[in-house]
């Protein structure tokens, strides 16, 4: 069950409409910034081959400048 | 060759010292108005700078354990009217007439066991703050002026703070003033519940996440509930 | 040993995520904000909600973070935002919160009928207020009823008792116990600049390398503020140099300890500036350019007596007469008449006179409570007019006030018999501002002041007042003379009201007590010490009927018919008077920042113009109110400042054969004020729980005293037994005593004496002639 963190940079005046984008994506939750052109990005997914969809969904959004990974945690699935 | 290539050397450091000369000079010059930084004061204590170890060349690994002399989370908790308060000289102090200073750091700089109070001095995590009685004082009597119904709140309970069996624990204090994070989890006068196990470790946040709401605890105040998407 | 309480694993590995997304986004942008409504989740310790607020305590003015539970007061933080304390407070901010729930509050209005206190309803005891002043306007004139405030008053308090007393009745009985605290800072600032309140601010500490505490314990009384000098000692090559009549906490972390003979600081300050003079160390551009020479009348007396009068005439005399002047006042007789040597006299006149070194002057009550406390402010400012150290960074005669809004509204709203908002009440000019504002005619303000704060309450022991509102403060403890005028007030036929949020030794002379509102159980505002003004907004609900001090004024104005005047709502009337009292000080010169901007930010300096605070007054580089290159004194008509010939002139009372020790009183560093808030915080009172007479070691051994010892000391005003102290919080020097004014259980006030600087009219608290006896 891979649980990632990332900060998303939109571009130029692209902040809610990157928030709207991520957030209708089931498997990503968003915080925004308040005061500042950055998103944070918690993604959950239950395996691999659904965390590479997601990957590919990711790529598509315009309004994405740039995602930087902060953490990953990756544990088996029972417990 | 070999004397202009000297030659030029010279030349070159010359113009060079002639510039330099030139600057300090214009900048001498500037020195009467004195610049005022318009940017929001930098506060004393920073909650998201990263750890200190104590300066004072404390061997924290190879400190005693002394199970005799050990203190409690309860004694610990004991001397703070509030949750985050300033702790109270829980003992009789020498010397009134001063602001602490080396008095207060001759024991509480490094600490040691003290025979007069059978106890291990308490190290305190800002021992560059040297006017200690400003915030911190003996209780001469244990009467009150009047009764108060001031309570004195919840305290931080210990292993409650962990996700799972050994993940590591957050910290569930604020860190402003108490950036030295050894002083007081890892030393003699430690309450066992609270001393860490890895001392050796030095970038404590690595692992342990401050759990109060938020990463910087002094923008609290200024928060505003928003919903965001409701925003335009 | 780890049983978890997190049954949701997911979550907490989500939210282990989140955070270190979050301090990963910190650390690249600084002060990065997310949204509270997206932080739900995340493990809390309780439920704490932290909102600002300036300290209620000194008038350092800190910030603050209460942390608010369940409609609870129950933490305090030092606010790291502030640019006043950057997150450090003293031990009483820290435990401030404590202070309002004290187990004896008062919860319901009492009044006294027939010798007891019978609880009654808010509306009934507003009613009989208004009723009772109404009847005794009728029968004995507006000048028989009166408010006596405080320094502790907000803003808004001040503003409503101003405008009901000055403006709709038309008396100029309105005073504050700042009287007994600052007046002299603010005459002194009057006669020396035009303007009251300092021209620097605390940053002046970040870049001063010289710092003299003239009489001024500020280890105790100022303590965030002296770490913050401490704080610069330890990173630059700093002084500081405590001159002072007795040794406290403040010499001994002093670089030098200075010890003077009570009063003769007239003649130090005055063998400074002759040291400067006779070495050249004169800035003579800058005396030339903005300073005049001025001397006015000498052996003024010391207000002892009733219906004392006084009125300086001052007169411009030359630089060569000032100099002349000066000759009596060299370091060798000035050292025999104060006990301080040449040598120290000569140390504090070179770093004044060095022209790198950058000087701060810094005093309080010792300076202010002092039978020439005019005279006193005056002479520190030749100091820094001589050299022309003044008004830039770091060079800066610096008057610090103890109450967290003596500036704010007593001097900046007027609290004061002579004062207006905006200047003074004989000028016709001001009262028809203030007629205007205020939508009263302009016959209703009388040009004429009454009574300062000691006469006001002889007027009440003569009967010429009868009736007196007090609030915010507790001049049953702080009078100096005090029996006189607590007998004053039990007297037939006077009628006082008494706001307090506790029973005090003023409550008890009450006739109508009302319980109060505090700090942060209404919203308002203070000013501090450094022109700062900050708001604070209503944080918990006040216990039972109390009320805040400004509804209650104008509950009872609007039963006395002045309802056009008093529109205010209930919900935003702190909103209406503020943006009401602004309009008096609209311009460059004394600009108050917006209601807005004092909720964003941790408070904002006057002069606030085009969005900015001034910082460094009277200097064209920091102060859009100049208007010439370089140093403009706006606050005299032509732009000079003055330096005042002043000379020394003896106590009104001196150590004799009968009463051979000085008496001199002060505070310490647990309690503020009268203790009547702090003495209910346990940590506080269990710290100190009683008053005490400090003895000079010497002195103690020979009446074979020891801590702890019955000590009786009496003065030609009565006599108290309290115990002794030797070698602990302070020691004065030979033949002196020390007592804190705190404890009212042992009113050392009963015995000090009520003369005043007839300039100011501020009593002197610190001089006195006693006798020590063991019991």
């Amino acid at each position: 069950m891979p649980i990632k963190s990332y900060l998303a940079h939109p571009h130029k005046d692209k902040k809610d409409e990157l928030f709207k984008a991520l957030s209708s994506i089931e498997q990503c939750e968003v915080i925004p910034a308040e005061n500042k052109d950055l998103l944070i990005l918690i993604t959950d997914t239950q395996n691999n081959f659904e965390e590479d969809t997601l990957k590919e969904k990711l790529e598509t959004i315009t309004s994405l400048k740039l995602l930087a990974m902060v953490s990953g945690f990756n544990t088996p699935k029972n417990t | 060759m070999k004397r202009l290539g000297i030659i030029s050397l010279f030349t070159l450091l010359f113009a060079v010292f002639i510039i330099v000369w030139n600057y300090s000079y214009q900048s001498g010059l500037e020195e009467a108005y004195i610049p005022i930084n318009n940017n929001k004061p930098t506060s004393y204590f920073l909650e998201n700078e990263g750890m200190e170890y104590s300066k004072f060349d404390l061997d924290y690994a190879n400190m005693p354990f002394d199970e005799n002399h050990q203190r409690t989370l309860e004694e610990y908790y004991k001397n703070r009217a509030y949750y985050g308060a300033p702790p109270i000289i829980p003992h009789s102090v020498k010397e009134d007439l001063n602001i602490g200073r080396n008095s207060c750091l001759q024991c509480h700089q490094s600490g040691g066991f003290s025979k007069r109070f059978k106890a291990y001095a308490p190290i305190v995590p800002h021992p560059e703050m040297t006017n200690c009685k400003q915030c911190h004082v003996p209780q001469k009597s244990n009467s009150l002026f009047s009764e108060t119904n001031f309570k004195k709140g919840k305290f931080p309970e210990v292993g409650v703070n962990s996700a799972l069996n050994g993940s590591p624990p957050t910290i569930p204090h604020p860190i402003q003033m108490r950036k030295n994070c050894l002083s007081c989890h890892a030393t003699p006068s430690t309450p066992k519940k609270i001393r860490v196990t890895h001392p050796e470790r030095i970038d404590c946040m690595q692992c342990h996440v401050q759990s109060n709401n938020n990463i910087n605890i002094s923008e609290l105040e200024v928060f505003i509930r928003k919903n965001y998407t409701n925003e335009k | 040993m780890y049983t978890s309480v997190l049954t949701d694993r997911r979550s907490f590995i989500k939210r282990m995520a989140l955070l270190s997304a979050m301090t990963a986004a910190a650390t690249m942008f600084p002060g990065i904000l997310f949204a509270e409504e997206q932080e739900r989740g995340l493990p809390k310790n309780g439920n704490l909600d932290w909102k600002k607020a300036p300290c209620r305590f000194c008038g350092v003015g800190c910030g603050v973070l209460v942390g608010i539970e369940n409609g609870k007061a129950v933490a305090v933080k030092g606010d790291p935002k502030s640019e006043v304390n950057k997150g450090l407070c003293c031990v009483k901010g820290y435990h401030s919160v404590i202070a309002m729930y004290g187990k004896d509050r008062l919860t319901k209005p009492l009044i006294k009928k027939n010798g007891k206190y019978v609880e009654t309803s808010m509306k009934e005891a507003l009613d009989l207020i208004a009723s009772k002043m109404k009847e005794t306007i009728k029968d004995y004139g507006k000048d028989a009823v009166s408010i006596y405030g405080s320094g502790q008053w907000t803003i808004p308090d001040g503003y409503v008792a101003s405008k009901l007393f000055k403006g709709c009745i038309g008396t100029n009985n309105v005073e504050a116990n700042a009287r007994l605290c600052m007046a002299s800072a603010v005459t002194g600032f009057m006669t020396s600049f035009g303007m009251d309140e300092p021209m620097g601010c605390y940053e002046d500490i970040d870049y001063a390398d010289v710092f003299v505490l003239w009489g001024n314990n500020m280890a105790e009384m100022h303590p965030v503020l002296f770490s913050r000098m401490l704080d610069q000692r330890s990173k630059r090559n700093i002084k500081i140099i405590d001159l002072a009549t007795r040794t406290t906490r403040t010499s001994k972390a002093s670089d030098r300890s200075i010890i003077f003979e009570p009063q003769t600081d007239l003649a130090i300050a005055n063998a400074i500036c002759y040291e400067i003079i006779k070495n050249g160390w004169v800035n003579k551009s800058f005396v030339e350019k903005h300073c005049n020479f001025s001397k006015g009348l000498t052996n003024i007396g010391y207000g002892l007596e009733d219906k004392f009068k006084f009125k300086d005439k001052p007169e411009k005399i030359t630089f060569e007469e000032y100099k002349k002047f000066l000759e009596d006042y060299t370091p060798e007789k000035v050292s025999k008449l104060s006990g301080v040597s040449v040598r120290d006299i000569k140390y504090m006149a070179s770093y004044y006179g060095d022209p790198n070194k950058k000087v701060m002057s810094l005093w309080c009550m010792g300076v202010n409570q002092h039978t020439r406390g005019t005279w006193m402010n005056n002479l520190v400012y030749n100091i820094h007019l001589l050299t022309g150290k003044i008004s830039e960074p770091g060079n800066s005669p610096f008057s610090l006030t103890g109450q967290p809004s003596a500036c704010g509204t007593v001097r900046e709203v007027g609290t004061l018999t002579h004062k207006l908002p905006k200047g003074v009440v004989m000028n016709k000019k001001h009262r028809e501002i203030a007629a205007k504002i205020w939508d009263v005619p302009v016959e209703n303000i009388s040009p004429k002041p009454t009574y300062h704060t000691v006469e006001m309450f002889r007027a009440l022991d003569r009967g010429d007042i009868k009736f007196m509102w007090i609030q915010v403060t507790n001049p049953m403890v702080t009078m100096p003379k005090l029996k006189r005028y607590r007998d004053a007030a039990k007297k037939e036929g006077r009628f006082i009201v008494v706001s307090d949020i506790y029973p005090t030794p003023t409550t008890d002379i009450a006739d109508v007590i009302l319980p109060s509102a505090m700090w942060i159980e209404r919203e308002g505002m203070y000013g501090n010490s450094e022109r700062r003004t900050q708001y604070f907004e209503q944080m918990v609900e006040p216990p039972g009927e109390s009320m805040s001090d400004t509804w209650q004024l104008i509950e009872v104005a609007k039963r006395m018919g002045y309802e056009k005047q008093f529109y205010y709502k209930e919900e935003t009337h702190i909103e209406e008077i503020y943006n009401e009292y602004i309009q008096f000080h609209k311009g460059k010169k004394h600009g108050m920042a917006p209601l807005e901007v004092l909720k964003e930010e941790s408070g904002a300096i006057w002069p606030y113009v085009d969005g900015k605070s001034t910082q460094w007054r009277f200097n064209s580089k920091y102060d859009p109110a100049t208007t010439k290159e370089g140093f403009d004194f706006y606050g005299k008509p032509d732009g000079r400042a003055v330096i005042w010939q002043r000379p020394y002139e003896p106590a009104a009372e001196v150590p004799d054969s009968d009463y051979p020790y000085w008496l001199n009183t002060g505070r310490v560093i647990e309690h503020w004020h009268t203790g009547s808030m702090t003495r209910r915080i346990p940590v506080l009172h269990k710290a100190m729980p009683y008053a005490y007479v400090e003895l000079n070691p010497e002195d103690a051994k020979r009446m074979r005293i020891k801590t702890g010892d019955k000590v009786k000391l009496t003065t030609r005003r009565g006599e108290i037994i309290m115990p002794a102290s030797v070698n602990e919080r302070g020691i004065p020097a030979p033949m002196q005593v020390f007592v804190p004014f705190f404890d009212e259980n042992m009113l050392i006030n009963d015995i000090t004496l009520d003369s005043f600087c007839p300039i100011s009219k501020e009593p002197d608290y610190k001089k006195c002639a006693v006798k020590v006896e063991k019991v």
